[in-house]
C-alpha cells in the first residue's frame, strides 16, 4: 500500500503540485432490517478506493477512483492537480496550511467481538425477538428493527512525509414502535430514533443494548401514546433528555461552530453561522453550566479516530467553556484565517471525498444534578425524551425539534404522558435559558451517524455526550 | 472510467450468471461526476470521481440477500454473488415475497449528451467565473456550484430482464449574499452543458439578493403565500416521500391510505410521475429494469393511485408502475419524477391578486412532525418578501412554518403556467410551477 500512495504523491508532486495527500479506504458493511416480522433487508457490501487531494497554483483538487491499478493511480493523481489549475482562475489569495509535522502511525478502535464473524442466525434471531416483543402489544401497528456493521480500513500518505494506517469497526442498533389510530402515527424508539444507537465497537456494544429486554416497555409507551394528552402551548421550563440533547448539541453548537461554514464555504447549501471570528472568545454561547468540547479520543465513540483526514492527531478542545465561546472545529487550511493550528477535524466520508470540517465527539460537559433530583426542582415544566423531528435556519439560529414523548412536571413530580411534545427558540438565548445539567452518572455518548453536510453530500459519522439538562422559558406546542 | 450502457448489461448479466440461487438480479451503475464549488467569490472545492459498482439480489425460494461491491475482477465479483446467495439462503421466508419481475419492453431514450463529457474542469471553472462576475460586479459575494454528471444504470435478471441506458446532467446552484444580509438564489438543471447559462443565472441570484437587502420582522400567523417553483418542488418531494408509494399507502401512514377516489386536495391540483416525459432527466426503467409508467397520483384533487414496485403491486393487487428502488429497499417504491401540471397563472398575476401575503423564494431543512398529514417545519430563505397590494413590498426575514402540505394544496387559489426543472443531488427531478396558496402557517421567525 505504501507503494501505491507514494506513486500517487509522486505523480502529483511531478505534475506540480505544492502539497497533495492520499487516502486508500476500505469499507465493508452489513445491515439487517425486519420488519413487522418479515426480514425486509440482509445485505453486504464493500467499496474499495482511492482519494487524491492537491495543492497546485494556490488551489485544491481532488480526484478518486475504483481503480487500484498502477496507471489508474497515477492519472488520478495528475487529474486532482489539473484541477486545482483550473480552479487557480478566481484564486485571489493562495491555500496556506496550518504547520503539521509528518507522523508514521497506526491506530485502532475498539472491538471486542467482531461482528463480522457472529453468525446471521444468531443477529436475526435477536432482531425477531425484539421485532415479537414490539408487536405482542396490540396498539403497535408497526415494529421495525435494525442492525448495522461498518469496518473501515484506511491508510493516508501525504507529501510532508506522513503515512498513518487505521482500522475501526462501527456497530448499531435500534427498534422501533409506531401505533396508528385515527390518523395519527406515534413512535416510539429505543435506545434512540432514527436507526437507534451507534458506537465504535463490536457485537458486545449490541448485546448491552438488550434490544428484547427493551422492547417491552417502548411498545407499552407507544401504545399510551394513543390516549396521552397533547402538547400545551405556551412558554415552559422543559427538561430534555440525554438523546435528544445531544441532537440539540449536534444542530445548535456543532454545525454553527464548524470554521468552513463560519467563513462561508457552506453557504449555497447547508449555510452559513450566526458567529464571527470576532466572537471568538467574546460571545456568552450560553449559561455558567454549559461547557461544550470537541474530542476524537473518548473510546469507542464514533466520533474518535487516531489521526484525521488530513493527517492531524486527535484532540481534545474546548469550544464552550462556562458559557463563554472559545474555539471553532477547524481544519489546516481555516486555523491558519484564526492565527491557530488545526485542532483536527477534517474527516471526509470514504475514498471519493475529500475532507470538511467535521464535529468529533462534541459534548456538553456534565453538571452537578441528579436526574430525579433536578425534576423534583422543577416545579411546573415538560420532561421531553427522543427526538423525532429536527429543522434549523440556514445560520444556525432559529431551531425546532419534535420529541417522541413528552411528561408533564407538576410540582416537582413526572406526571402525565404529552403526545407530540415539540419546542422552539434561538441559539444563544436557548443556551443562556440553560440553568441546570444532570451529572456524569447520566452522561452518556450518543451516536449520530448520519449527518450531512457538503456538495456532493457527505454523510459523517459523528457523537456527542450529553446529560438531561433544565431550560427555562421556552416555547412548547409550536403548531399544535 | 466509465462503463457504457451495454459495457454494464454486459456485467450485469455476467453477474446474474455467477449467482448460483434460484433466481438472481444484478444491478449495475457506473458515474464519472465532477463537482466544482466556489464560495466568497473564488473556488474552494472542485472534485471529480469515477466509480462502477454492482449489487447482486439472490432469491432462494422465498428468502432473498443482497451484496454489493466495486471490486471487479472476476475473483471479488464471483465472491460478491456468493456473499448474496448466502446470505439468501439464511435469510427467513418473506411469505408476500412473488418473485423477480419478468421482462417488459423498456423505451431507451438518448438521454446522454455529448457536450456533458466535454464540460471540463477548466470549463466548469470558467462558468463558475462568470457566475461569480455577476455578484462581484455588484459588491455582493457568489457561493455555490457546477456540476457535470455522466450515470449508466443496468439491470438484468435470471428470468431475462436485460436493460441499461446512460444519464447525463449539469447542474447549478448560485447563492448571491449582500454585506447587509440580503440574499437571492438561482438554480440550473439540464441534461446538456449548452443550455446553461451561467451568467444569467448569476445575474438572477445578484438581482434578487440586492432587492432582499434590509430584510424586516414579520410577526407570525396564517398568510396567503405566493410560493416560487423551488419551494413548491420541497413540498412536493415530502408529499411524494411520505404519502405516494405504495408502502406507506398500504401501512395507514399516508394521506392516501383508505381514500382513494376522494378529493384530498384542490381541484386545480393535479400531481402525476412521469420519468418518459421530455421535459425530465433520469432513467426510465427503475432498480428492478421495469418501466417507469407514467402515473397519475392526484387528478384534480381526487386520489388515484400510490407509486408500485414489482412486491408491492402483487401484494396489493395493483399494476407495477416501475418505481423500484435498489435492493434491499426499507422506504417501499418511491416517485422519482413528480410533476404538478401547469396551471394558467402568471407568477406576476398571483403576487397581483394578494393583498397581505408573503413571497417565498425556497425552503431550507425542512422536517416532517406529523406523516400522515404532511405537517412538515422549515425555514424560508434566500428572497422571502411581503406582498402588499399586489406588489413585492419589503423584505423579511427568514420565517418558519409549521404546515400540513395535505392542507395547504387544499387551500390552491392559482397555478403557475410555466414550470421549472428542479432536481436533487441525485437521480430523477420534480417539475413545479409556482402555487398561490390562501393559508399558510408561520410559527416563528429568525433573528
Amino acid at each position: 500500500m505504501r507503494e501505491l500512495i507514494d506513486r500517487a504523491l509522486q505523480a502529483a508532486s511531478s505534475a506540480g503540485a505544492s502539497y497533495a495527500d492520499v487516502r486508500v479506504v476500505h469499507t465493508t458493511q452489513e445491515n439487517l432490517s425486519a420488519r413487522n416480522g418479515v426480514v425486509e433487508g440482509v445485505s453486504t457490501s464493500e467499496s474499495l478506493g482511492i482519494g487524491v487531494r492537491a495543492i497546485a497554483s494556490g488551489s485544491w483538487g481532488f480526484a478518486a477512483t475504483s481503480s487500484l491499478e498502477s496507471d489508474a493511480v497515477v492519472d488520478v493523481a495528475r487529474q486532482a492537480v489539473a484541477i486545482a489549475k483550473a480552479s487557480a482562475l478566481t484564486t485571489r489569495t493562495p491555500v496556506e496550511l496550518s504547520a503539521l509535522p509528518a507522523y508514521n502511525d497506526s491506530w485502532e478502535g475498539p472491538c471486542r467481538i467482531d461482528p463480522f464473524t457472529v453468525s446471521l442466525d444468531e443477529k436475526l434471531d435477536l432482531l425477531l425477538a425484539a421485532d415479537a416483543a414490539l408487536r405482542a402489544e396490540p396498539a403497535v401497528k408497526i415494529a421495525k428493527g435494525a442492525l448495522g456493521f461498518i469496518r473501515v480500513e484506511k491508510t493516508f500518505g501525504s507529501t510532508i512525509g506522513s503515512f498513518i494506517e487505521q482500522k475501526y469497526t462501527e456497530s448499531a442498533a435500534g427498534i422501533t414502535a409506531y401505533a396508528i389510530e385515527d390518523g395519527e402515527i406515534l413512535p416510539r424508539s429505543y435506545p434512540n430514533s432514527h436507526g437507534g444507537q451507534a458506537v465504535q465497537g463490536g457485537w458486545e456494544a449490541i448485546l448491552a443494548l438488550d434490544l428484547p429486554g427493551n422492547a417491552v416497555r417502548v411498545a407499552e409507551q407507544a401504545a399510551g401514546l394513543i390516549s396521552a394528552a397533547p402538547c400545551p402551548s405556551g412558554t415552559k421550563t422543559i427538561v430534555i433528555d440525554g438523546p435528544q440533547l445531544a441532537l440539540q448539541v449536534h444542530e445548535s453548537i456543532g454545525h454553527p461552530t464548524e470554521l468552513d461554514r463560519v467563513l462561508g464555504d457552506e453557504a449555497a447549501f447547508a449555510g452559513t453561522s450566526f458567529l464571527t471570528l470576532e466572537d471568538l472568545g467574546v460571545l456568552q454561547y450560553g449559561s455558567e453550566h454549559v461547557t461544550v468540547t470537541s474530542d476524537a479520543t473518548i473510546p469507542g465513540s464514533l466520533g474518535s479516530f487516531g489521526y484525521d483526514d488530513e493527517g492531524v492527531p486527535a484532540q481534545r478542545d474546548f469550544i464552550v467553556k462556562d458559557g463563554l465561546f472559545t474555539g471553532f472545529l477547524s481544519s489546516r487550511e481555516s486555523a491558519v484565517r484564526i492565527g491557530r493550528e488545526s485542532n483536527g477535524c477534517m474527516r471526509a466520508d470514504g475514498w471519493n471525498r475529500t475532507p470538511l470540517v467535521r464535529m468529533t465527539t462534541l459534548s456538553l460537559e456534565p453538571g452537578g444534578w441528579s436526574l430525579p433530583d433536578l425534576i423534583a426542582d422543577t416545579e411546573d415544566g415538560i420532561y421531553m425524551e427522543t427526538n423525532n423531528s429536527w429543522s434549523i435556519d440556514d445560520r444556525r439560529l432559529n431551531f425546532q425539534f419534535a420529541c417522541e414523548i413528552g411528561w408533564e412536571i407538576k410540582s416537582g413530580e413526572l406526571g402525565k404522558m404529552i403526545k407530540n411534545p415539540n419546542y422552539t427558540g434561538i441559539t444563544p438565548q436557548f443556551w443562556n435559558s440553560c440553568d441546570a445539567v444532570c451529572s456524569a452518572d447520566h452522561w452518556q455518548v450518543w451516536g449520530i451517524p448520519n449527518c450531512g453536510k457538503g456538495e456532493p453530500m457527505q454523510v459523517a459519522h459523528v457523537a456527542h455526550g450529553a446529560a438531561p439538562a433544565r431550560f427555562r422559558d421556552v416555547q412548547v406546542g409550536v403548531g399544535r | 472510467m466509465m462503463l457504457t450502457a451495454e459495457q454494464a448489461r454486459e456485467l450485469a448479466r455476467r453477474a446474474v450468471g455467477l449467482t448460483h440461487a434460484d433466481g438472481a438480479e444484478a444491478l449495475v451503475t457506473s458515474e464519472d461526476a465532477a463537482l466544482t464549488r466556489f464560495a466568497d467569490n473564488r473556488i474552494h472545492q472542485n472534485v471529480a470521481e469515477s466509480d462502477t459498482g454492482i449489487s447482486v439480489r439472490a432469491v432462494v425460494g422465498k428468502r432473498m440477500g443482497v451484496a454489493s461491491t466495486n471490486r471487479l475482477d472476476d475473483t471479488s465479483l464471483a465472491a460478491c454473488c456468493e456473499r448474496a446467495v448466502a446470505a439468501a439462503r439464511l435469510a427467513p421466508e418473506d411469505p408476500d415475497f412473488r418473485g423477480l419481475p419478468s421482462p417488459v419492453e423498456v423505451m431507451t431514450p438518448d438521454r446522454v449528451h455529448p457536450s456533458v463529457r466535454a464540460f471540463d474542469a477548466s470549463a466548469r471553472a470558467e462558468a463558475a467565473a462568470a457566475i461569480i462576475a455577476q455578484s462581484a460586479v455588484r459588491d455582493l459575494t457568489a457561493a455555490g456550484t457546477v456540476s457535470a454528471t455522466e450515470y449508466t444504470v443496468a439491470v438484468a435478471n435470471s428470468l431475462g430482464v436485460d436493460v441499461g441506458m446512460g444519464v447525463s446532467t449539469v447542474r447549478s446552484t448560485v447563492l448571491s449574499m449582500s454585506a447587509n444580509g440580503g440574499s437571492g438564489w438561482a438554480s440550473h438543471l439540464s441534461g446538456a452543458a449548452g443550455d446553461f447559462s451561467p451568467t444569467a443565472l448569476g445575474d438572477e441570484a445578484a438581482l434578487l439578493a440586492l432587492r432582499s437587502d434590509g430584510a424586516v420582522s414579520l410577526d407570525p400567523g396564517v398568510y396567503t403565500v405566493v410560493l416560487a417553483p423551488e419551494a413548491v418542488s420541497d413540498i412536493l418531494d415530502f408529499l411524494g416521500y411520505l404519502g405516494l408509494g405504495a408502502k406507506p399507502y398500504a401501512e395507514e401512514s399516508s394521506f392516501l391510505s383508505g381514500k382513494i377516489g376522494q378529493q384530498l386536495l384542490s381541484p386545480l391540483i393535479s400531481i402525476t410521475d412521469d420519468a418518459t416525459s421530455a421535459e425530465t432527466l433520469g432513467l426510465t426503467f427503475d432498480f428492478e429494469g421495469m418501466p417507469k409508467r407514467r402515473t397519475a397520483l392526484i387528478d384534480a384533487g381526487v386520489g388515484r393511485s400510490p407509486v408500485t414496485d414489482s412486491y408491492w403491486a402483487a401484494k396489493l393487487g395493483l399494476p407495477n408502475t416501475g418505481h423500484a428502488l435498489p435492493a434491499p429497499n426499507p422506504y417501499g417504491p418511491m416517485p422519482m419524477n413528480l410533476e404538478i401540471a401547469a396551471g394558467d397563472a402568471r407568477i406576476e398575476d398571483m403576487i397581483g391578486a394578494v393583498k397581505h401575503g408573503v413571497y417565498v423564494t425556497r425552503f431550507h431543512y425542512v422536517n416532517v412532525e406529523d406523516p400522515v398529514r404532511a405537517i412538515l417545519t422549515g425555514m424560508t430563505r434566500d428572497g422571502t418578501f411581503l406582498i402588499e397590494d399586489g406588489r413585492l413590498a419589503q423584505p423579511v426575514k427568514n420565517l418558519r412554518f409549521t404546515q400540513s402540505a395535505v392542507d395547504a394544496l387544499n387551500a390552491v387559489e392559482a397555478v403557475g403556467e410555466k414550470r421549472t426543472l428542479i432536481g436533487p443531488e441525485d437521480g430523477g427531478a420534480n417539475l413545479a410551477p409556482a402555487l398561490l396558496l390562501s393559508n399558510w402557517e408561520f410559527t416563528g421567525q429568525t433573528r
